[in-house]
């Protein structure tokens, strides 16, 4: 076991500086800024007790991946509804397939709509995703992890995070086409 | 749809995800530029590839969220502290749910704080064997997790395959002369596991020898680690993430089984692999 001071050091080290991108994801999977500190802040206190089993790697992909279950604590809490279970998500993964091919053109904005769109629009979209898609969304374009963390996190294989990511891609797109 | 002979998907559902891979920086050079030629000559893919690039344009705009003084403050004070109690702002919850679940499932379901620090801890402790091989970083794990990745690229590649034979004097030679060493390779047709090719997977920067065995509509991969005077090891079932994962030793080689397949049909193929190495 790690000496209080150890544990320290490396917990300066291995969380601190991924505290933005934790609060980006606890904002993203709660919905609002304010809880999304108190998650994080939880967060925090697991990542502290469990810091000796930090084996090295990725540590933003490994304080994400505490973060992720610590939302998903205070979801179940406090918002138990929102919870998807895990039958769910497999539905969502097949749907994903059948409806991935032959989007009808309507659907296919030309990039330039794409580009500059209100904040707010965005925001909305990014929101308005169903939770498994926005989860990966989130984790890959905005904590930027790479494909095989995301993967490891979310206990999926490569295959399901890609056919997620290109599907949140898809309804962002279509949305934001729409809303012009 | 015309035949691309470059190794990428022939579907216009797979050729999608290899675009946004592509985007991701996800792709080896030689697939990158494969990708790329195809984006060069589909216009419909071309106007993908820009919506995609022009949508990660628009996200990379969103404003970060700002950690406040006041709050890595408070984190960082909980560091030094170093007793969270201190500063655990609130009463227990008294209404601590007991949904216990079977601490692996993806949602952690509602039991309180002090118990998800301990499962972390435990999962630390068990990870070498346990069944979380897709969730955790240990080093057991890490290798299941490249087997299972590596199984998954090769059913959205082209071919599962990069020898493709049905003969294992042909697919044991072309291990041989890329690696220096290959695992045994029976012929199982008769027991309805027939040996379609082998191909080299790349886990933890080593390069291993995997074989590809088909069963029905099944593939199975059979990744081989070498290890030198290893331990024999049984058949250990690792499953997890809708994939059957069975490991086992026989002191040459470390065995990895994956497949889609159900388990109990998994066990079946490695009981009679494991009778068919025997035997010779």
């Amino acid at each position: 076991m790690l000496s209080s001071d150890a544990r320290a050091d490396r917990f300066s080290e291995v969380v601190m500086p991924h505290l933005a991108d934790a609060l980006s994801l606890a904002r993203w999977l709660i919905g609002n800024a304010t809880d999304a500190e108190d998650v994080v802040q939880d967060a925090c206190m697991k990542a502290h007790a469990s810091i000796a089993s930090y084996a090295g790697g990725n540590a933003r992909a490994w304080l994400l991946t505490i973060v992720r279950n610590s939302c998903y604590t205070w979801l179940a809490r406090n918002r138990p509804r929102s919870i998807v279970s895990v039958g769910d998500l497999g539905d969502l993964d097949e749907m994903t397939a059948a409806r991935a091919v032959d989007v009808p053109d309507s659907e296919n904005p030309e990039a330039s709509l794409i580009a500059k769109p209100d904040t707010a629009a965005l925001e909305a979209a990014i929101a308005a995703l169903p939770q498994p898609f926005r989860e990966t969304l989130v984790l890959r374009d905005i904590n930027g992890l790479a494909y095989r963390d995301i993967a490891a996190m979310l206990g999926v294989p490569i295959g399901t995070v890609m056919s997620r990511l290109a599907r949140a891609r898809g309804l962002l797109i279509s949305d934001l086409g729409r809303a012009q | 749809m015309s035949a691309h002979n470059d190794g990428l998907p022939e579907d216009a559902a797979g050729m999608n995800l290899m675009l946004h891979a592509l985007v991701d920086g996800e792709l080896d050079a030689a697939a990158a530029m494969a990708v790329e030629r195809r984006i060069a000559a589909d216009p419909k893919l071309a106007a993908e590839h820009a919506r995609v690039m022009a949508l990660l344009g628009a996200v990379a705009t969103l404003p970060k969220p700002q950690v406040s003084d006041s709050f890595s403050a408070r984190i960082a004070a909980m560091a030094a502290v170093g007793n969270v109690e201190v500063l655990r702002p609130k009463a227990q919850p008294a209404q601590a749910k007991p949904a216990r679940t079977r601490w692996s499932t993806r949602n952690f379901g509602s039991f309180d704080w002090r118990a998800m620090a301990a499962s972390i801890m435990i999962s630390a402790v068990l990870a070498s064997g346990a069944t979380q091989w897709a969730m955790q970083p240990g080093a057991t794990d890490s290798f299941a997790a490249g087997v299972a990745s590596g199984h998954q690229r090769s059913l959205l590649a082209t071919s599962p395959v990069d020898v493709v034979s049905s003969d294992r004097h042909t697919v044991k030679p072309w291990l041989d002369a890329r690696l220096g060493l290959s695992p045994p390779a029976p012929d199982m047709a008769k027991d309805g596991f027939a040996l379609i090719g082998g191909r080299v997977e790349v886990i933890g920067g080593r390069a291993v020898p995997a074989l590809v065995y088909r069963h029905r509509e099944h593939l199975i991969t059979l990744v081989a680690e070498p290890q030198n005077a290893g331990a024999v090891t049984d058949p250990v079932d690792l499953s997890e993430g809708g994939f059957s994962l069975v490991q086992w030793s026989d002191g040459a080689f470390s065995y990895w089984a994956i497949s889609d397949m159900e388990r109990p049909e998994l066990e079946d193929f490695v009981a009679r692999f494991r009778a068919a190495v025997v035997t010779g």
